[in-house]
């Protein structure tokens, strides 16, 4: 009986979120072409990891080793490809992440499995598994079709499915034996860098007042910081201002910079591309002010207002300071 | 070091209300800019500088239509040598596993030290043409690249992973490299930079010349298929606030309030 | 012809005067003569390039008016900044600008086809798509797109319109007229949009043509090839329209007001009187002058690319020299001509704390108020 393997990913000796997302699409997915839920976990040191894991699918296949401690596509792909051919998935789900980008495609490409990337949906029709994707910055979906093979692949993007909604299935933990017949040396993990910590943190913010392409010159940016102090909070930003250096990294929101979850966040010209929305759509209040009303911002935003920032943030300063004035 | 930088021209799609065209499955390109993906620009940039540091050649390489020449000359006029396009009506509709085999079929006959491509394109947003080529030209490859630095036989990389972390790499060459935005800051390239290189020889290629069959490319050498697209669906999406710019700020201030910040 | 001889450095007195009227030379680290000198003994504008205060210049060409050899220094700056950009050595916020205006036909690089988001409900014919007209009204980048502006050309239509001119514009298919992109030295552009911009124009079947800034009417009158066209600044369309009877007043304006000269009306063609014509038929209007006024006005640094790039000076800007002698003149309104002029304006406003007491209005605004249109 085929089954659905879903890749679990871990880093530094944690379960990374995609792994629990991916668990509990794959759990629909089994249950829809009644198959069962296999998971997979490479790491070293990771037998607390797979206990948790085991409660969500039927089985857990573990490796340890030292040349799968830290994430390295060579090995994995090894190990990998030795399992799909062993066991013969239907199905193979990975993250869309750094982790996934890199491991994925050379995987597929080997293995000749087609390969879909960065699917925000996976419906079941008939025997078909259909994947569905975003195009030109979430612009547009796409529904995608696999040309017929036995297995199919597909990288989950961050944040599409809910882990809440996870089953105790309580499987079991079974050990992979697999050899290894070379060191990597052509491709070798030296060490983590953790992104310099500035004197502001935002993910311990109340209130980020973040800024996007939109802001258009660093010259506008002191108005949107007397907002935020006006507000009490600190001033972040999406990819693109990072990227032009208006403000340092460590302001960045979205899966490539830091997730947030304020009481408050306001987006100015932030058009929302996924990667941004990935990293704040838990705000519990979120404003964007954008000109584009059809800004995917807006669809995860409680509050819009469709107008230039440049008009908006001063009018905000100025209701406020007269609030606090009165 | 010579240097293979792989390029494809995209349209900007910033403030336009996207069409889909008549057949379902792509967008309407009529009244579009197009210009070279964001992502291979920094990749462009990025060879350009490690010749301009350690010698050797950048050879830009395209596949698309004929238009693509605009950003092969664009490169060009950043600092690359050579030029190679490869246009085939054929590969219309080829997905990035196609693609990736019609690049690795024009590199067989180029060398290299290191391949560079963007992470992703801004179109498809596949983030996978890169490193199936690694894969199809047997190299080691890492995604997500903020950070260069060349060795002795060997790249010492940094790569962006999640949650403002990055990791170090060494990784032997040859080998490919996807490359994130942000790495650089990308030079300016001038018209008349542009107009100095339009003598410039770009070699063309076609499936032919690069010996691939037209059944290896296009949907048919293709083992996924756009099979229809559609505008994102409209979510519950936000209360939109209207009126003028006081009533709008006014109706902000009882959010603000609401929530406890003022 | 090589640098030095292109802009006749050999003739250079070393005089000053260029320096001593430079408006950002007490601001900035630029000092004109001495980059002259300094190319000259250089041999080559090579030298020149790390200048710190290149992008500080304001093109406002006050050293051209001024030198008494007739040499053009705003013009060497133009040819150095150009030796940068053909070596991509710009600023990030000039590349930005130029590549906005390469893909998209404007600096701001915003969609060619939110170009006539300035319309609103005004109806403005397109030539030639919609018919033939006799004016060609060329809105200008900024006006097409600021926020803050957009109302400035939508003023001006309701006036051709009450006046009948019978006027249409270029629609989405207006291109920005390279005035400060050839300033930003991306000379190859500038000549892109020329090229573009002329085609355009002979193809609208219009014979005249209005802008709405001094900037655009710069470059159309001296640096594209027009003849058969006449290029007039609004101002002075509406200077003599008035005269004429053609536009005439309902309301007072009661306020004393101030007018700045923008430097590519004012001293780069002489045009210092329809402007003030304009205000001082304005019912109620007190017309009062800087002390710097007319070909002496202090430039507001929105020109020649400053627009897209802060510059390195430091201390006072001179829109906040401008808003300060204003209030303390007792003006009540600071009035331009020009949107860059307006937009400087307004930030000295703000950052002097002025903002309340010194607001600044496009003359535009001022003969709305005059005439009537509560709504534009």
């Amino acid at each position: 009986m085929a089954e659905i393997l879903v890749l679990t990913e871990h880093r530094q000796g944690e379960m990374q979120e995609i792994s629990l997302e991916m668990l509990a699409k794959g759990q629909q997915l089994a249950e829809q072409t009644k198959k069962e839920l296999t998971a997979v976990l490479l790491g070293k040191g990771v037998a607390s990891m797979a206990d948790e894991v085991k409660r969500y699918c039927h089985h857990i296949l573990v490796m340890e080793d030292d040349l799968l401690a830290n994430f390295n596509s060579e090995p994995y792909q090894d190990v990998l490809s030795f399992l799909i051919k062993e066991r013969k998935p239907s199905l193979v789900l990975m993250g869309h992440t750094a982790f996934g980008m890199d491991l994925a495609p050379p995987l597929a490409t080997a293995a000749g499995i087609p390969l879909a990337t960065d699917c925000y949906e996976i419906e079941v029709k008939g025997d078909a598994v259909i994947p569905y994707r975003q195009m030109y910055g979430g612009k547009m979906c796409a529904e995608v079709h696999f040309k017929e093979a036995p297995c199919h692949m597909i990288t989950v993007r961050a944040g599409s499915f809910p882990a809440e909604g996870l089953k105790e299935i309580n499987g079991a933990v079974e050990q992979v034996s697999f050899q290894f017949d070379k060191d990597y040396a052509y491709k070798k993990f030296l060490q983590y860098v953790e992104a310099a910590v500035g004197d502001v943190d935002i993910t311990q913010a109340d209130v980020l007042v973040a800024v996007g392409r939109g802001i258009g010159d660093s010259e506008n940016l002191p108005m949107v910081e007397e907002l935020a102090k006006l507000l009490g909070g600190v001033v972040a930003c999406s990819r693109p201002v990072a990227d032009k250096h208006w403000l340092p990294k460590e302001r960045q929101v979205g899966t490539s910079g830091k997730t947030v979850k304020p009481k408050l966040y306001i987006a100015f010209g932030i058009s929302g591309a996924f990667q941004h929305l990935a990293g704040m759509k838990n705000a519990a209040t979120i404003i964007a002010v954008n000109k584009d009303p059809k800004a995917p911002i807006f669809s995860v935003a409680h509050y819009g207002i469709v107008d230039d920032l440049m008009k908006v943030v001063p009018s905000l300063v100025a209701k406020v300071r007269e609030r606090k004035g009165a | 070091m010579d240097i293979i930088v792989c390029i494809k021209r995209v349209p900007e799609v910033a403030e336009i209300d996207l069409q889909v065209d008549q057949t379902g499955k792509s967008i309407k390109e009529e009244g579009l800019v197009f210009g070279v993906n964001d992502w291979d620009n920094y990749a462009v940039e990025e060879a350009v500088r490690i010749k301009e540091k350690h010698g050797g050649k950048v050879t830009a390489i395209t596949v698309g239509s004929a238009e693509s020449e605009e950003v092969i000359r664009r490169a060009l006029a950043l600092g690359a040598d050579e030029a190679v396009m490869v246009t085939d009506p054929q590969a219309d509709g080829s997905d990035a596993y196609a693609i990736a085999k019609v690049l690795a079929a024009a590199i067989k006959e180029i060398p290299y030290d290191i391949i560079l491509t963007g992470v992703l394109a801004d179109d498809d947003g596949c983030a996978q043409v890169g490193v199936t080529l690694a894969e199809l030209l047997g190299i080691p490859h890492a995604t997500l690249v903020t950070a260069i630095e060349i060795e002795e036989k060997q790249v010492k990389i940094k790569r962006e992973l999640e949650g403002g972390m990055e990791e170090e790499l060494v990784v032997a060459t040859p080998a490919l490299f996807t490359i994130q935005s942000g790495i650089n800051e990308p030079r300016y390239v001038s018209i008349m930079g542009i107009r100095k290189v339009a003598k410039k020889e770009v070699a063309t290629r076609d499936l032919g010349t690069l010996g691939l069959s037209p059944n290896q490319v296009g949907p048919a050498g293709s083992f996924t298929t756009v099979e229809r697209i559609f505008p994102p669906p409209v979510g519950e999406g936000a209360q939109i606030l209207e009126g003028s710019s006081d009533e709008v700020a006014t109706k902000v201030m009882d959010v603000f309030q609401k929530g406890g910040v003022i | 012809m090589d640098f030095l001889e292109k802009h006749e450095l050999y003739a250079c007195l070393q005089c000053g005067k260029c320096t001593g009227g430079c408006p950002v030379s007490l601001r900035a680290p630029l000092n004109i003569r001495s980059l002259m000198r300094e190319v000259l003994m250089g041999g080559s504008p090579e030298v020149a390039l790390d200048c710190p205060g290149l992008w500080d210049c304001t093109t406002c060409a006050i050293c051209t008016l001024r030198c008494p050899r007739g040499l053009k220094p705003s013009e060497v700056i133009v040819g150095l900044r150009a030796e940068l950009v053909e070596g991509g050595r710009v600023p990030k916020t000039i590349i930005d600008a130029l590549e906005g205006t390469f893909k998209h036909g404007n600096p701001w690089g915003r969609a060619r086809q939110k170009r006539i988001e300035w319309k609103g409900d005004t109806a403005v014919k397109t030539l030639s798509d919609e018919g033939e007209a006799e004016w060609l009204y060329f809105i200008g980048c900024a006006p097409s797109y600021d926020p803050r502006l957009q109302r400035i050309p939508r003023i001006l239509c309701r006036i051709l319109e009450t006046a009948g001119i019978d006027f249409g514009s270029l629609g989405t298919k207006e291109s920005c007229c390279g005035n400060e992109i050839r300033r930003m030295g991306e000379t190859g552009l500038f000549e892109e949009l020329r090229e573009e911009n002329t085609k355009n124009f002979n193809a609208s079947g219009v014979k005249a043509i209005l802008t709405t800034s001094p900037h655009c009417f710069n470059t159309f009158s001296t640096e594209y090839d027009l003849d058969g066209f006449k290029v007039l600044h609004y101002t002075q369309l509406l200077a003599d329209l008035i005269k004429e009877g053609e536009i005439t007043f309902s309301k007072e304006v009661n306020k004393k007001v101030v007018y700045h000269d923008p430097c590519f009306l004012g001293k780069q063609h002489e045009i210092f009187d329809p402007p003030r014509e304009i205000l001082k038929a304005i019912p109620g209007l007190e017309l009062l002058e800087f002390d710097r006024c007319r070909e002496r006005s202090l430039c507001c640094e929105g020109g020649g690319g400053r627009m897209w790039a802060e510059g390195a000076g430091e201390g006072e800007r001179n829109s906040e020299v401008r808003v300060k002698d204003a209030h303390a003149m007792g003006a009540e309104i600071i009035a331009t001509a020009c949107p860059f002029c307006l937009l400087t304006l307004e930030d000295g406003a703000k950052t002097t704390g002025l903002e309340e007491e010194m607001p600044i209005r496009e003359i535009l605004e001022l003969v709305a108020e005059a005439m009537g249109f509560d709504d534009v």
